[in-house]
C-alpha cells in the first residue's frame, strides 16, 4: 500500500488580492522506500502542496479539496487524523534550517521533545540517549556537546543534520523535504543529500522531495512531477523526463540549469581530498562523484550527478 | 562581567548626577522666590533676606551648587524648607506608598495583559479579537485623570465600595491601581499581541507544529518565550516610570506617595524635597532597568551582557 496517496488535490489561497488557485488538481502517490520529486519554478505551488498535505496552512488562508491519505489516513477531508500523524508517521525537513528551530531551547531539549512525542513510553534519560545516537547516525561531530548547544551556535549544515535526525527520531513512514538544501552553502549540499539517501536506504522511508534543482532531482528521485502554475505538466521516471521532455515548460526548465561543477570539487566536504576547515561534519564520504556517470548524459548536463538508480558505493 | 558591572555603576552615577544637576539649575532659574512661601504675610525685605540666608539662597548659583554637591557626597540632600527636617527622610517616608501602588499596578497589568494579548494573537481576525481590539484602543486613548474621576464618582462616591482618598486600608489601593491598570493593560496587551503574532507565524513554530507539538506548548513554550524580552522590557520601563510618582493618580486619589509630595513641594517651592525626590526616583528607575538587563540573558541565550538585546 502506498504511504502517500494524493488525488485531485486543489488548494485555493485566500489573499487580499483575491483567491489564488495555488495547487490545481494534482495526483500522485509514493510507496515505501521511494522518493518522488516535485520540481518546478518558484511560485509554481510546490510548497503549498506539501504544506496542504501536512495541514500546516491556516484554515483562514487555504481551502483544500480533493483527497489524500498518509499511511492510509485521510488528511484532506478532516483534520481529525493529522494531529496523530504529525511527528509520528510523517516528518518535515524544512528549507531553511537556520530558522527552523526554537532559538531559545537547546538542540537536546528539542530532540527530546520530538522523541518523547513519538515514543511516549521513553523516559527523559532514554530520550536523551536516543538523541545522541541519532546525532551520531547523521554524522554530526561531537554530539555530546551539540545537544547542549543552542541553534545559533551551529552552522546551517549542522542544523540540517540535526533536523534530519529529528525527522528520523520519530521513525516516520513519510518524510517531506521542502528544498532541503537550497538554503545551504553549495559545499555542504552534497553531504546533506547523501545523508538523506543513506537514511532512506536504512529505514525504507518514503520521501516527498521538493526542489527547483534538476541536479538534485536527478540524484534523489525515483519519479518526478514537473509542476507549473499549480498543475503537473509532466510526470515520469527521471531519466525519461530529462532525456525526452515532452512539455515545452520542462524543456525550458532543463535549458535553464546551470552547469553543476561542484560535484567533483575538492571544496566539496564529501570529496575524499577535502579537509574540513571547521570540522563541520565528520561524515564518512559516500561520494556521489564516485558513481559512474549515467551513459545517457547529454553534454550540456555533464555536471548533473548520476541518478538514484545507479550503483552506490 | 566585571567590566559590565563597572560600566553600569559609572553609567548610573553619571545619569543620576546629570538629572539632579538639571533639576537643580532649572528650579533656581524658574521665576518666583521660595522665601515668599515661608515668610509671614506682607513680609519686609529684611524678613525675606533672613529666610533666603537660612535656606542658603542668598549665595551665587555656582556656590549653592558646590555646597549641594559636597553635601550630596556625604549623603546629605539638604533640609526640607516646609518640614524643617532632612528632605531625604521626607521622601523615604512617602516612597513605600508609591512603591506599593506601582507594584500592585504592574503585577495586575502583567496578569491581565499577557493572557489578553496572547488570546488576541491566537484569535487574530475573529469577532472576539475585534472586540478586544476596540476595547484596548479605547483604554489606550482615555486620559488617566478622566478614568480616575469616573472610578471615583462611581465606586467611591455613589456606590461607596472603596474609600475615595488617602490610604486607610488595603481597599484604598483598589481604585488608584485600577486607574493605572486600564491604560497599562491596553498598551501592554497590544504589545504582547504584536510580538506573539510575529512568533506564532515564524517558521520554527510551523515546523514544531509539523513535529506534533501541541498548540498550547507552541503558544507558551515557543511563541511566548520568544516574545518575553520586549514584554519584560516594556513592563520594566512602565514600572520604573511609575516609581517616579504616578502624579495624576496620586493627586486624584490623594494618595500619600512621592507624586503627591512632589506636587506639594513644587507648589511650596520646597527645593530640597524636589531634588531629593528626583534623586531617589532616578536611582530606583536605574536599578529597575539594571534588573531588567540582567534578566535578558536568562530569557534568550543569544543575549550576552553588555551587548544589548539581540
Ligand atoms: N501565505 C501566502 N499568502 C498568499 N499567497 C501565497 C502564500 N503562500 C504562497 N502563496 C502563493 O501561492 C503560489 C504558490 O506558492 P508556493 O510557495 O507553493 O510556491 P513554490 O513552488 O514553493 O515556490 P518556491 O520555489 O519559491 O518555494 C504563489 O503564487 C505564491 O505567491
Ligand atoms: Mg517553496
Amino acid at each position: 500500500m502506498a504511504v502517500l496517496t494524493v488525488s485531485d488535490l486543489v488548494v485555493e489561497l485566500i489573499t487580499p488580492r483575491g483567491v489564488i488557485r495555488a495547487v490545481d488538481g494534482v495526483s500522485f502517490d509514493i510507496d515505501a522506500g521511494e522518493t518522488v520529486t516535485i520540481i518546478g519554478e518558484s511560485g509554481s505551488g510546490k510548497s503549498t502542496t506539501a504544506m496542504a498535505l501536512l495541514r500546516l496552512l491556516p484554515d483562514d488562508l487555504a481551502v483544500i479539496s480533493g483527497s489524500a491519505q498518509i499511511d492510509g489516513q485521510d488528511v484532506v477531508g478532516t483534520r481529525k487524523h493529522i494531529g496523530g500523524i504529525r511527528g509520528r508517521s510523517v516528518a518535515l525537513i524544512p528549507q531553511d534550517p537556520m530558522t527552523a528551530l526554537n532559538p531559545i531551547a537547546t538542540i537536546g531539549q528539542q530532540m527530546v521533545e520530538a522523541i518523547r512525542h513519538a515514543h511516549g513510553s521513553l523516559s527523559k534519560a532514554q530520550a536523551r540517549e536516543r538523541a545522541l545516537e541519532l546525532l551520531r547516525q547523521v554524522h554530526l561531530s561531537a554530539p555530546e556537546r551539540r545537544v547542549k548547544s543552542y541553534p545559533h551556535e551551529l552552522s546551517g549544515g549542522m542544523l540540517q543534520r540535526v533536523l534530519i535526525a529529528m525527522a528520523l527520531s520519530t521513525e516516520p513512514r513519510l518524510i517531506v523535504a521542502d528544498e532541503p538544501t537550497s538554503a545551504l552553502d553549495v559545499t555542504v549540499q552534497a553531504g546533506i543529500l547523501d545523508l538523506l539517501l543513506e537514511m532512506q536506504e536504512r529505514t525504507g522511508v518514503a520521501v516527498l522531495l521538493i526542489t527547483h534543482d534538476l541536479g538534485v532531482a536527478r540524484l534523489m528521485s525515483d519519479r518526478i512531477h514537473v509542476m507549473h502554475r499549480g498543475r503537473f505538466v509532466e510526470d515520469g521516471d527521471v531519466e525519461q523526463v530529462v532525456d525526452n521532455p515532452q512539455h515545452e515548460y520542462t524543456r525550458n526548465l532543463l535549458a535553464a540549469i546551470p552547469e553543476l561543477g561542484a560535484w567533483d570539487d575538492p571544496e566539496d566536504p564529501d570529496h575524499p581530498d577535502y579537509i574540513d576547515p571547521v570540522a563541520e561534519t565528520a561524515a564518512p564520504a559516500t561520494d556521489p562523484a564516485a558513481e559512474p556517470a549515467a551513459p545517457t548524459t547529454r553534454p550540456e548536463q555533464a555536471g548533473i550527478p548520476a541518478t538514484k538508480g545507479g550503483p552506490r558505493p | 562581567m566585571r567590566r559590565y558591572v563597572l560600566k553600569r555603576v559609572v553609567q548610573t552615577i553619571l545619569t543620576a548626577w546629570f538629572t539632579v544637576t538639571v533639576v537643580f539649575v532649572l528650579l533656581r532659574l524658574a521665576p518666583g522666590d521660595p522665601a515668599v512661601s515661608y515668610a509671614p504675610p506682607n513680609p519686609s525685605s529684611e524678613q525675606l533676606e533672613a529666610i533666603r540666608r537660612e535656606f542658603g539662597l542668598d549665595q551665587p548659583l555656582l556656590s549653592q551648587y558646590w555646597t549641594f554637591l559636597t553635601h550630596l557626597l556625604h549623603g546629605d540632600v539638604g533640609q526640607s524648607f516646609q518640614f524643617r527636617q532632612s528632605a531625604l527622610t521626607v521622601v523615604l517616608e512617602r516612597l513605600p506608598y508609591t512603591i506599593t501602588l506601582a507594584v500592585a499596578a504592574i503585577v495586575i497589568t502583567a496578569v491581565l495583559a499577557i493572557p489578553l494579548g496572547v488570546w488576541m494573537a491566537r484569535r487574530a481576525n475573529t469577532a472576539g479579537e475585534l472586540g478586544a481590539n476596540i476595547a484596548t484602543i479605547a483604554g489606550q486613548s482615555m486620559p488617566d485623570f478622566w478614568i480616575g474621576f469616573v472610578l471615583l464618582i462611581v465606586f467611591a462616591v455613589n456606590l461607596q465600595w472603596f474609600p475615595s482618598s488617602g490610604f486607610t486600608s488595603i481597599s484604598s489601593l483598589v481604585l488608584p491601581t485600577l486607574t493605572i491598570v486600564v491604560l497599562q493593560v491596553a498598551l501592554i496587551s497590544r504589545l504582547v499581541r504584536r510580538e506573539m503574532s510575529v512568533n506564532l507565524n515564524a517558521s520554527y513554530v510551523t515546523i514544531a507544529r509539523s513535529r506534533g507539538v501541541s498548540e498550547r506548548r507552541l503558544t507558551w513554550r515557543y511563541a511566548f518565550s520568544n516574545s518575553a524580552i520586549p514584554v519584560v522590557t516594556a513592563l520594566g520601563t512602565r514600572f520604573a516610570a511609575m516609581l517616579n510618582g504616578v502624579v495624576i493618580v496620586e493627586v486624584v486619589f490623594r494618595w500619600p506617595g512621592v507624586g503627591q509630595l512632589v506636587v506639594d513641594a513644587l507648589e511650596r517651592r520646597d527645593l530640597p524635597v524636589i531634588q531629593a525626590t528626583v534623586l531617589v526616583t532616578v536611582l530606583l528607575a536605574l536599578f529597575v532597568q539594571l534588573a531588567v538587563d540582567l534578566i535578558y540573558p536568562l530569557l534568550d541565550p543569544r543575549v550576552r551582557l553588555g551587548e544589548g538585546a539581540r
